[in-house]
């Protein structure tokens, strides 16, 4: 029994931080239905972001965090910039050429840090003294509960964000009808822009948090995570920010489960299996809308 | 099934038109012959090159032929109708794996290895095709992806493929011009497939999947049929791959080779043949023609995909019809109707 | 038909351009077996891609060890000249280099790859067109069997594993195994079947065994698995990133006398430097003992710390070896030609290599002996933590 709450305890922990990345990636696929395959390395460029300024300026946890955010934002931006407006503005730029193109925003970015820092793990170095709870049988670590508070925030202040804020219900108008909400007044570029900037903050502080969690940072660090966050986010359904974390936790718990129940050797088959199974019953995931297509 | 013809003629803007032949030229016979008359020419040339061309080249050239049938596989199912596919790397590593079991431990001809490899392909991809009949767009992209990492797992763990350890003792079966004939015959069915009348019904589910069900299509068919020949491709592709490095390991069909495959199609231009050959050979050769560059290869690579994408965002040869271009050039007819419409916006 | 638009034009002209100098590629006139000119070695590993932390670290070796021989003037009178291709870890990239190594540049020898997987296949290659390749760090099984040409100057795990368990059982007392594998690696999955019947035989139990993969970084279910068993010792075969997070998180999850047991995969700086104070007292096998030390090991590690700012990891040491194996072999047949020194190599007995002395047997797998039983001290500060020598095993 104590050993079931341990790894439930583990299952939220790493579910959290799916979550985290989860809650970037369902918003700017919710506004511009874009698959941004350069999130996850923007997360990776968060941890990177933050390892440099603890190692080089002692930054504690909260300055790694925020400049960690803010280079992700710019860096959010300036990919936006690069690699997706252009194609936005064309006429004959198909989705899948966006994807393309995030694709080699993708390896450019991993590569980038390939050649500044090498391929090695890296530890993040400890930046505030960790200590174990006990709570019937379990331990939980300030860590963990770190990384689960931190998510739950996050989350309630963006949805918050999104319904009650004159920007995010602009955003909501430009994900519903982006043509509409043009001619409504909304400034979609803007709107976009913002959305990516909220985005990749979101993906600097995840990085951070997983780094200081993982105690590992790796420039391909980036590839699975991003894999797992966009099925969480689908799962949850995607454009759905209570869904990102819901697929976030679902996902993390069923892998630590899978490896409790002594199925560690097809833990990376767990979140996908499960993905394809939900998705095949309720296609839209857990929390999305179902959108009727209409001749 | 007779009522498809006429409807999808109609209802689909880029069906080519009839074309004005010689009646000769249409009767089946004459059309076989001509296309045993092409490979023993493109086996002539190509043994004729073998000698000629240097080993690296020709290395090059071989790989690019198998990628080749692998992408106009992918081409099939998500240029042709629409159906975005992450996980094509999958059915590669199905055929691989299958193949490669089929002549090293069953002693079975490498022709027939090479044919039960894309069989068995083409019988997941079918298995696959049925969540497409729920799943649209993206999400049929995160299922693909998913059936690719649950195979990826499967063949890690499985004893029949020797899990991670990876799968070794394969012969070297393949040289270029079995590759270059298996590859022309490759564009020819696909060539043909496409022109036929489930190729103009594959290519209305692209344009427009409620109107291609409202004119009679059955959708649901062609969509698994989709799946299925273009799993096959890719299965045969990797018999061949298989069989050229003579060991296979899991990894090596991981989500970056579906990217890379995807990649090629779209860079070539979604829906086209000669687009995705195109991409195909600028994709399979760019990482050594950029080997000059040293460390800073992959980060070209990377920017080159923007940099195209944001410049030719059809692809490469979107939006450009060929036969029509070398038609116009050789001025033997009229210049027909406008393409506008470029791949990609299915659903 | 829509016309090109300028832009449109231009990158297409860059597409015609690369097609056009892929026929354009140079074979290489100037071949490195021809009598004069510099001796040229090829290079295959990884750069990029998620292996390439083995590559360039054979690759700082090799560097360090051709700096230093054609300072010293050459072999035979001649410069040796690296090419250093990138396989990005990749089958097809690898054979493509290969190819052109034994094809147009003419290579020597082949130095690499460190994985098994790509050294299967490029032997194959470089062994049907009769040039030596030596790989510094595969240990999987299949790799010599390829042909005369293919060697490897690695530490075999069939001998060591069983060392490394015999002394844990008999001179340590642990008899409750923990066994972990990263599953998706092979030479981990190879090892873990080396020690779990090396285990079997000594009489020791395997309480537990959990899998991993390479790349993860959570390994909290796993590790609550292995904590409900409490095993006298956890053994993994894999790497040291992974070795040393699964390390940090046994200690965070409050197992604390258990220390790890590992395969030589655990031999670099990276093992205490993100497992931290955890990994302390934890044990490996190597081919030498930096504390012990012949000159050569010691100057090496000193030399390489000038160079680079940082510890030499194992298959730093390995590449390295290998150039100098070759060099030697070509120094005593006199010729840069693989089909004339192959033999002079096949005959290396007793090398005094920085990675452990090293004999060719008659099927050219490497022996080396003695197999040194190594233990991380001083892990609390991991600038100054290093692998102390804990016993000295003869093997055959």
């Amino acid at each position: 029994m104590a050993q079931f709450l341990q790894q439930m305890v583990n299952g939220l922990a790493l579910g959290s931080i799916y979550a985290l990345i989860a809650l970037g990636y369902t918003m700017v696929y919710g506004i511009i239905a874009l698959i941004n395959f350069a999130y996850g390395e923007i997360y990776m460029f968060g941890a990177f972001t933050g390892l440099f300024l603890v190692l080089t300026w002692k930054a504690n946890l909260y300055l790694a965090i925020f400049g960690a955010m803010a280079f992700t934002t710019v860096l959010g931006l300036v990919v936006e910039r690069v690699a997706y407006r252009p194609l936005r503005r064309s006429r004959n730029a198909g989705r899948l050429s966006a994807l393309i193109s995030a694709i080699g925003a993708s390896i450019f970015l991993s590569t980038l840090m390939v050649l500044l820092h090498g391929p090695a793990t890296t530890g993040f170095p400890t930046l505030f003294q960790n200590r174990n709870f006990v709570l019937g049988g379990a331990s939980i670590s300030l860590y963990q509960i770190l990384i689960i508070g931190v998510s739950a925030l996050l989350m309630v202040g963006l949805d918050l964000f999104v319904r009650y804020t004159k920007t995010g219900r602009a955003m909501r108008a430009l994900s519903q009808d982006a043509d509409a909400a043009a001619l409504m007044g909304v400034n979609t570029d803007l709107m976009i822009a913002i959305t990516f900037a909220i985005g990749s903050a979101l993906a600097g502080a995840a990085g951070v948090l997983a780094g200081i969690y993982f105690n590992a940072v790796q420039p391909y660090m980036g590839l699975m995570a991003g894999l797992k966050a966009f099925a969480a986010a689908v799962l949850g359904g995607i454009g759905s920010i209570p869904g990102a974390v819901v697929g976030g936790l679902l996902i993390g718990l069923a892998e630590i489960m899978g490896v409790a129940a002594k199925l560690s050797d097809w833990k990376d088959a767990f979140a996908f299996a499960i993905l394809i199974l939900v998705l095949l019953v309720k296609p839209s995931g857990l929390l999305g809308r179902s959108i009727i297509k209409k001749v | 099934m007779s009522t498809v013809d006429n409807s999808v003629s109609g209802a689909v803007p880029g069906a080519p038109a009839p074309r004005r032949q010689p009646a000769w030229l249409k009767l089946w016979p004459v059309q076989a012959l001509l296309f045993l008359a092409l490979l023993v020419a493109v086996w002539a040339v190509t043994e004729a090159l073998n000698l000629v061309i240097p080993a690296y080249q020709g290395q090059i050239l071989l790989f690019t032929g198998i990628n080749v049938i692998i992408t106009l596989g992918l081409n099939l199912i998500t240029g042709v109708t629409g159906q975005l596919s992450l996980g094509h790397a999958a059915f590669m590593a199905i055929g691989a794996y299958a193949a490669a079991i089929c002549t090293v431990s069953l002693h079975l001809p490498f022709a027939l290895a090479l044919l039960l490899g894309g069989l068995v392909a083409a019988l997941f991809g079918v298995v696959l095709g049925f969540p497409t009949l729920r799943l649209s767009g993206d999400y049929l992209a995160i299922a693909t992806l998913g059936f690719a990492e649950i195979v990826r797992v499967v063949n890690t763990n499985l004893k029949i493929t020797n899990g991670a350890i990876g799968y070794y003792g394969i012969q070297k079966r393949v040289d270029l011009p079995l590759v270059a004939m298996l590859a022309v015959a490759a564009v020819a069915a696909m060539a043909w497939l496409e022109n036929s009348r489930n190729g103009r019904a594959m290519r209305s589910v692209r344009e427009d999947e409620i109107a291609a069900t409202a004119s009679g299509v059955n959708t649901t068919f062609y969509k698994i049929q989709a799946f299925a020949v273009g799993a096959f491709f890719a299965g045969v592709g990797g018999g061949l791959y298989a069989h050229t490095t003579t060991f296979i390991q899991p990894t090596d069909f991981g989500f970056l080779k579906s990217v890379e495959q995807l990649s090629m199609v779209v860079l070539g231009g979604m829906g086209s043949i000669a687009g995705t050959v195109l991409g195909t050979i600028v994709l399979t050769a760019a990482p050594e023609l950029l080997r000059f560059m040293s460390n800073y290869r992959m980060l070209v690579y990377g920017a080159t995909l923007i940099v195209l994408m944001i410049f030719r965002p059809g692809g490469l040869l979107g939006g450009v019809d060929l036969r029509d271009a070398v038609r116009r050039a050789l001025m033997l007819g009229r210049s027909r109707t406008v393409r506008t419409s470029v791949g990609g916006d299915g659903q | 038909m829509r016309r090109l638009s300028a832009k449109g034009f231009l990158a297409l002209l860059l597409v015609a351009a690369m097609a056009v100098s892929v026929a354009g590629c140079s074979t290489g006139s100037s071949s490195g077996k021809s009598d004069n000119g510099p001796i040229k070695i090829g290079f295959l590993g990884a750069k990029t891609g998620n292996v390439a932390i083995y590559g360039l670290n054979g690759l700082k070796g090799l560097h360090m060890a051709i700096d230093e021989i054609n300072a010293a003037g050459g072999v035979l009178g001649r410069q040796i000249q690296l090419l250093e291709e990138d396989d990005a870890g990749q089958k097809d990239q690898a054979t493509n280099i290969t190819t052109k190594y034994v094809t147009a540049d003419h290579v020597a020898a082949i130095i690499g790859d460190p994985t098994t997987g790509i050294t299967r296949v490029a032997g194959q290659i470089a062994n049907s067109h009769e040039t030596v390749i030596m790989s510094f760090g595969s240990t999987g099984t299949g790799v010599v069997e390829i042909g005369p040409y293919v060697f490897r100057d690695t530490l075999l795990d069939a001998i060591a594993g069983p060392a490394m368990v015999d002394y844990a059982i008999s001179k340590k007392g642990w008899k409750n195994f923990a066994l972990v594998t990263s599953k998706n690696n092979d030479f981990s999955v190879s090892l873990s079947s080396i020690f779990r019947d090396a285990i079997k035989a000594k009489g020791g139990n395997i309480v537990v065994e959990e899998s991993i993969q390479d790349g993860d970084t959570d390994f909290s279910g796993q590790v609550t698995n292995i904590k409900a068993k409490s095993p006298d010792v956890i053994v993994f075969s894999g790497y040291y990133t992974e070795g040393g997070l699964i390390m940090k998180e046994v200690r965070k999850q409050g197992l604390n006398n258990v220390v790890m047991i590992g395969g030589d995969g655990l031999q670099g700086a990276d093992f205490w430097k993100l497992g931290g104070e955890a990994t302390e007292g934890s044990i490996s096998y190597a081919g030498f003992s930096s504390e012990q030390a012949s000159g050569k090991t010691a100057d090496f590690i000193k030399k390489f710390h000038d160079k680079y700012n940082e510890d030499p990891e194992l298959f730093a040491a390995q590449a390295y070896d290998a150039i100098y194996i070759i060099a030697s072999a070509m120094k005593a047949a006199n010729s840069a030609d693989p089909k004339v020194y192959r033999d002079k190599l096949a005959q290396t007995k007793n090398y005094e290599g920085v990675s452990g002395t090293i004999t060719f047997r008659e099927n050219r797998e490497p022996l080396k002996s003695p197999v040194y039983l190594l233990q991380v001290s001083g892990a609390k500060d991991p600038a100054s933590a290093k692998f102390t020598l804990l016993d000295k095993v003869p093997v055959k």
